[in-house]
């Protein structure tokens, strides 16, 4: 504290050289002053560190005496700051690095996952960011009990979210629960995930409330977790079964009988972009998508699990002339039915358990389209455990 | 009134009046931390300063701390801080 303290005051270094260093030291100290750090040369050198302010009092004890005094260095703020007077860009350029430092320092400029190895880092980059909480936003801004409770709203297999901000660093530390294990601790009953008619079931755990043949509509009551042990008395614990059913599945696929073929006119552009948090600088031109195909590559860095704020883009710009093509009923026919069948893929149905399919193809009221409806029939399990 | 006597009445009044003696009679007090710094107080100036020896005056008498690598690194008119390998001190 007491060197700190001398560096903010400033202080110098001094060579004393003569006869009776120890008598100046003496009549030194009685003037009030404390001198530091004295080393000794030889019988007729001293150097000592004393105050700016207090240097400048040891003249007149040296009228009388043969001793002469000479400095060595200085040091301490003052020295530093009247270096800076004399070079003022400097002394701006650092003034303004240090607001920049501190103005940028109330940001968040680091996102760290820690945990949560299962979950993928774009799908919780995705919940945070719905939520604030992405680089380059005030750390003010950002509520961490609110981004915790959703996390563990949007990801069931979460044990525990803690949202924590240290510094420019939010660190999102997650804990993933073993799935079995709750399931099957946690009392619940079993119900149908969808429309069906029942074809078979299996009750493990509980009290089936269905039978084969009967049709169910999607959240009904399959088996409850209420059910009597082998001394008759009623237990309440997690339902568990299999009940297979016939589903049906439903999707539209659209086609049109003519479409706009790009023909490629050689003009080509390339374009750079800088992203930092939410800022994005364009390097370069842009070119409007009616006369010009994009194709965007994207590099972001990070730091193992931490989302760094920085991403760049290379955005190749090609240009394009559109011509009007017909296509065949066919063709439209095909494209239109591989459309239904992504729809059908994307509600959960697996193909290799379809039973049976049906299909109708209409053409749409302008004439100038196909559409294809699939109709899938499918045998498979609706059980749906739901905990109280 | 001598001035052996006054110091005799100011022991007295010390005791009697437990007060820290070194207050009213002026007395020297050496602080020895391990054998690496030694602390003076109340010295009555410097009379000898070498790496291996630095010598002050006091009211008790002369104080002589004696080692290797000595050096003063705070000096004023009532303190005296000295680090190095201390080997003894002396009041002689």
């Amino acid at each position: 504290m007491n060197s700190l303290w001398m560096w903010w005051q400033g202080y110098v270094t001094v060579r004393l050289r003569g006869q009776g260093l120890e008598r100046l030291l003496n009549r030194i100290a009685d003037l009030g002053i404390v001198v530091h750090k004295v080393e000794r040369l030889t019988l007729d050198v001293m150097i000592v560190r004393l105050n700016i302010q207090d240097f400048r009092r040891l003249r007149p004890l040296l009228w009388d005496t043969q001793i002469s005094v000479s400095i060595l260095d200085k040091h301490g703020a003052p020295f530093y700051l009247g270096k800076l007077r004399s070079r003022t860009f400097l002394a701006i350029g650092l003034s303004l690095a240090l607001l920049s430092v501190i103005y940028l320092s109330n940001f968040i400029w680091f996102v760290e996952v820690v945990g949560g190895t299962t979950l993928s880092i774009e799908t919780l980059k995705g919940v945070v960011e719905d939520f604030g909480l992405q680089a380059g936003v005030p750390r003010n801004a950002v509520e961490p009990r609110i981004i915790e409770a959703e996390l563990l709203k949007r990801f069931p297999n979460l044990a525990w979210a803690q949202v924590s901000i240290k510094g420019a660093r939010a660190e999102i530390l997650l804990t993933e629960r073993d799935g079995l294990q709750s399931e099957h601790t946690l009392p619940g009953h079993v119900y149908a995930a969808h429309d069906g008619v029942v074809t078979e079931i299996f009750v493990l755990r509980g009290t089936a409330k269905v039978r084969d043949g009967d049709t169910v509509r999607e959240g009904e009551l399959l088996v409850s977790g209420e059910y009597y042990d082998a001394w008759g008395h009623k237990q309440s614990g997690a339902a568990q079964g299999v009940v297979k059913a016939r589903v049906w599945y439903e999707a539209v696929g659209e086609a049109a009988l003519t479409r706009w073929e790009p023909v490629y006119t050689g003009r080509n552009h390339r374009q750079y972009t800088i992203t930092l948090g939410s800022i994005t600088i364009p390097l370069g031109r842009s070119y409007p998508r009616e006369t010009y195909q994009k194709n965007t590559e994207e590099w972001q860095l990070s730091l193992g699990r931490a989302m760094v704020p920085l991403r760049l883009a290379q955005i190749d710009y090609q240009g394009v002339e559109y011509n009007k093509v017909s296509v065949s009923r066919q063709e439209a026919e095909t494209s239109a039915y591989n459309l239904a069948w992504e729809s059908l893929v994307n509600q959960g149905v697996e193909q290799e358990r379809v039973q049976k399919e049906g299909q109708r193809v209409d053409v749409m009221t302008d004439g100038d389209g196909i559409r294809v409806t699939v109709q899938v029939e499918v045998l498979e399990d609706i059980a749906l455990f739901r905990a109280h | 009134m001598g001035p052996a006597l006054n110091r005799n009445l100011k022991r007295k009044l010390a005791h009697t009046l437990d007060l820290p003696s070194e207050t009213l009679l002026d007395q020297a007090t050496i602080h020895l931390m391990g054998d690496g710094e030694v602390k003076i107080s109340n010295h009555k100036g410097l009379v000898q300063y070498t790496n291996d020896c630095i010598k002050t005056r006091s009211v008790q008498g002369m104080i002589e701390v004696v080692g290797s690598n000595l050096e003063i690194v705070s000096f004023s008119s009532s303190d005296i801080k000295i680090l190095g390998k201390i080997r003894q001190v002396m009041l002689t």
